[in-house]
């Protein structure tokens, strides 16, 4: 009798699989910002995945990251979103509290693959939204600070002890430093858009300070590090209007000793830096703070007007599978921890991985934007000296209050 | 039917055929856009109601919060000063090149030509250059004065607040000069020669025949040239995205940047909106102008 059963029930399953074969292939619209030739996150996994699954096919459609918004906005305004698209983490919230979305919540219920439990909480915390997961992460970055052993070595300091604390990292800064030889202590970036929020944020975090609270005495201490940092000249001034790769590139051609930037930068430093470069934890106030560290990268997301939701899932579940190898293939962190095998640049990849622990994220808020402008003006306006570190940051607390209160 | 297809081949028919055209056009790409711009500006608008023209009226709530931001105030004098700057030294600049090259030397007519290069140029490239003259460690501009004993410590061209915005100036007067010498050429090709012999002959010197011959009859060139500077001045966006982004602190940020930031940074669309509209309003001035000063030439 069982055995009866179990052949009625592959001959249905048969059946049921000859119906799907037969149907209408299902087209995916799939929304990426990567590059093709780089290699294309979104190009090689469709390509994998429609060999999977022949029945499904992926058309990808690369927007410029710096046109992202404008696109999204008008795909949403003209309900013409694609099934599955990559969302930056930060601007995740901005979506799923519009409902733009498909809630991932029923589907992963019913998942033998994620288990969002394992997703480390930064990550985890950007596809969240009133309890409900909106997307799942593609991987992540960080940041860290990048060090020139052979110019520690030099100036007689240490190299195996990279600086741990800000009063550390500021007095490595400062024995770096030679203006005579064009050199830098550090390079970073604390220009007034996004990178500057970004590069700032964990410094305040790790003392307990975060955007809702950012007028907090850490935060201004944090504050008040860079502005001394900047006004000693250990780093460019220029660091006021450099993005983090310009800045990087001085760390690159040894005008700059040190430099906090993300794994992003591995590709062309192993080409252009001609010395020995290791990565170090982003020094803290003192030793037992709690570490903080920023969260890059972004999200695999499926708009709620997606015509196919179960393929959608599928494949997004295929590429949140994939985690072991984005490291040594794309360049991001893991989202959750793997078994890494055979890592490049293992070193680094150690510290970036350990550091993925503390990385923290921005927001999470549906105004994100507006957040961090108030944030990035404020450190702008406290390294100019338009106003003291604690005034910059009241004001921008004054701001920051009337958007996430309205 | 025949009267009406004959008067649309060859007569009044005609005249309103081709001028509802040229007014279709003027409407669908002019007048539309701007009045959906004037009505965001009084709207609550975000990312997911753009495509809808029925969106809540907030009145002058966008206004308000714009007219309370802190860096309304400097940035409206930046712009301002970005703008008066520019169109002086573009002009001045320009006029002296036009009345150079009208001299009678070899080669002036080529020289002139190649001038327009520069205009040739792309806003965004030419960015792209001056932040390379400008940058603050490895700047070609500051290798040249500190080699040239000039200044002792690096000037930080785009960092420095107090400088920012004039670094931005400088580039901008050296993207317009060639547009500005070829307009006011064209006006200078346009005064009869031989009024300037029958001045010398009357005994008047150079300066006298600039003052009083050249000037006057370049009244409604100049009135045009300055007109169209202003708007394409305060269309310069290129040069801020690629040198300073309006910053530091704001330092070097204008109404037409900050528009852009609004709108497609902080994703703010009716505040943005609110500050083209400003905008709007005074380039309607200055085209009415530009529109008088040319009305003259006609009469002339």
């Amino acid at each position: 009798m069982a055995n009866f059963a179990k052949y009625w029930l592959g001959a249905a399953g048969v059946l049921a699989l000859t119906a799907a074969a037969s149907a209408e292939p299902v087209e995916l619209n799939v929304w990426t910002i990567d590059r093709q030739a780089d290699p294309g996150y979104n190009y090689v996994m469709a390509d994998e995945f429609m060999k999977l699954h022949p029945d499904i096919k992926i058309n990808i459609k690369r927007v410029e990251f710096a046109d992202w918004a404008n696109d999204v906005m008008r795909a949403v305004a003209t309900g013409t979103t694609p099934d599955v698209a990559y969302v930056d983490n930060p601007n995740t919230p901005f979506l799923s509290a519009k409902g733009a979305l498909l809630d991932l919540t029923p589907y992963i219920a019913e998942s033998e693959i994620v288990d969002t439990s394992k997703i480390f909480p930064g990550p985890l915390s950007t596809v969240t939204w009133d309890g409900k997961i909106y997307g799942l992460p593609r991987g992540s970055n960080t940041i860290a600070l990048y060090y020139n052993a052979d110019m520690f070595k030099a100036a007689g300091l240490d190299p195996d002890k990279p600086p741990q604390t800000w009063q550390e990292l500021y007095e490595t800064a400062k024995k770096l430093t030679d203006p005579a030889k064009n050199v830098y202590g550090l390079a970073f970036s604390a220009n007034s858009n996004e990178e500057g929020t970004f590069q700032f944020l964990p410094w305040a975090q790790s003392t307990g300070a975060d955007f809702d609270h950012i007028a907090d005495d850490g935060a201004v201490r944090a504050l008040e590090v860079w502005q001394k940092i900047i006004d000693e000249k250990l780093a460019s001034p220029d660091t006021l209007i450099r993005g983090q790769y310009d800045s990087m590139a001085t760390f690159n051609a040894q005008n700059a000793a040190m430099g906090i930037s993300g794994p992003w930068e591995l590709p062309r430093m192993s080409k252009d830096a001609k010395f020995d470069y290791r990565v170090a934890l982003l020094p803290i106030e003192k030793q037992g703070d709690t570490r903080a560290s920023a969260l890059g990268e972004g999200n695999n997301v499926i708009f709620a007007k997606s015509q196919h939701p179960k393929e959608a899932f599928m494949y997004l579940e295929y590429m949140y599978s994939q985690m072991p190898r984005v490291w040594n293939e794309f360049g991001f962190v893991p989202s959750y921890p793997v078994e890494a095998k055979d890592p490049k640049w293992p070193a680094q990849y150690a510290v970036f991985a350990e550091s993925m622990k503390y990385a923290r994220a921005r927001g999470p808020s549906p105004d994100w934007a507006k957040i961090s402008k108030a944030i990035s003006t404020a450190i702008q306006q406290a390294l100019t000296h338009q106003a003291d570190a604690k005034t910059a940051l009241t004001t921008a607390q004054s701001t920051i209050d009337g958007i996430v209160k309205k | 039917m025949s009267a009406l297809l004959r008067s649309l081949r060859d007569g009044r028919g005609f005249d309103a055929a081709l001028a509802s055209l040229a007014l279709a056009y003027l409407f669908v790409f002019s007048a539309f856009p701007l009045i959906y711009n004037i009505a965001m500006s009084f709207q609550e608008v975000d990312m997911f109601s753009l495509g809808d023209l029925i969106r809540p009226f907030v009145g002058l709530a966008n206004y308000r919060t714009l007219f309370a931001a802190p860096e309304f105030w400097s940035i409206m004098a930046n712009t301002a000063i970005f703008v008066i700057l520019c169109i002086v030294f573009q002009l001045a600049i320009g006029f002296g090149l036009a009345l150079f090259f009208q001299q009678d030397f070899f080669g002036a007519s080529y020289l002139r030509g190649l001038f327009l290069a520069a205009w040739i140029i792309p806003a965004l490239v030419a960015g792209a250059i001056w932040k390379w003259v400008f940058a603050g460690d490895f700047g070609v501009l500051n290798y040249l004065l500190i080699s040239s004993g000039l200044i002792d410590d690096k000037i930080f061209w785009l960092s420095t607040p107090a400088i920012s915005l004039y670094s931005v100036i400088i580039a901008n007067v050296w993207l317009g000069i060639p547009f500005n010498m070829i307009l006011l050429s064209v006006g200078l090709a346009g005064i009869p020669k031989d009024m300037y012999e029958a001045a010398a002959l009357d005994g008047a010197g150079p300066w006298g025949r600039f003052w009083h011959m050249t000037l006057p009859m370049m009244r409604s060139t100049i009135g045009a040239v300055v007109c169209l500077g202003i708007i394409f001045t305060l269309q310069q966006f290129d040069l801020f995205a690629s040198l300073t982004q309006g910053g530091p602190a704001n330092s070097s940020n204008v109404a037409q940047y900050w528009s852009w930031q609004l709108s497609f940074q902080n994703y703010d669309i009716a505040t943005g909106s609110a500050v083209s509209v400003l905008m709007l309003g005074f380039v309607i001035v200055v085209a009415f102008l530009y529109v008088r000063s040319t009305r003259q030439e006609y009469r002339a």
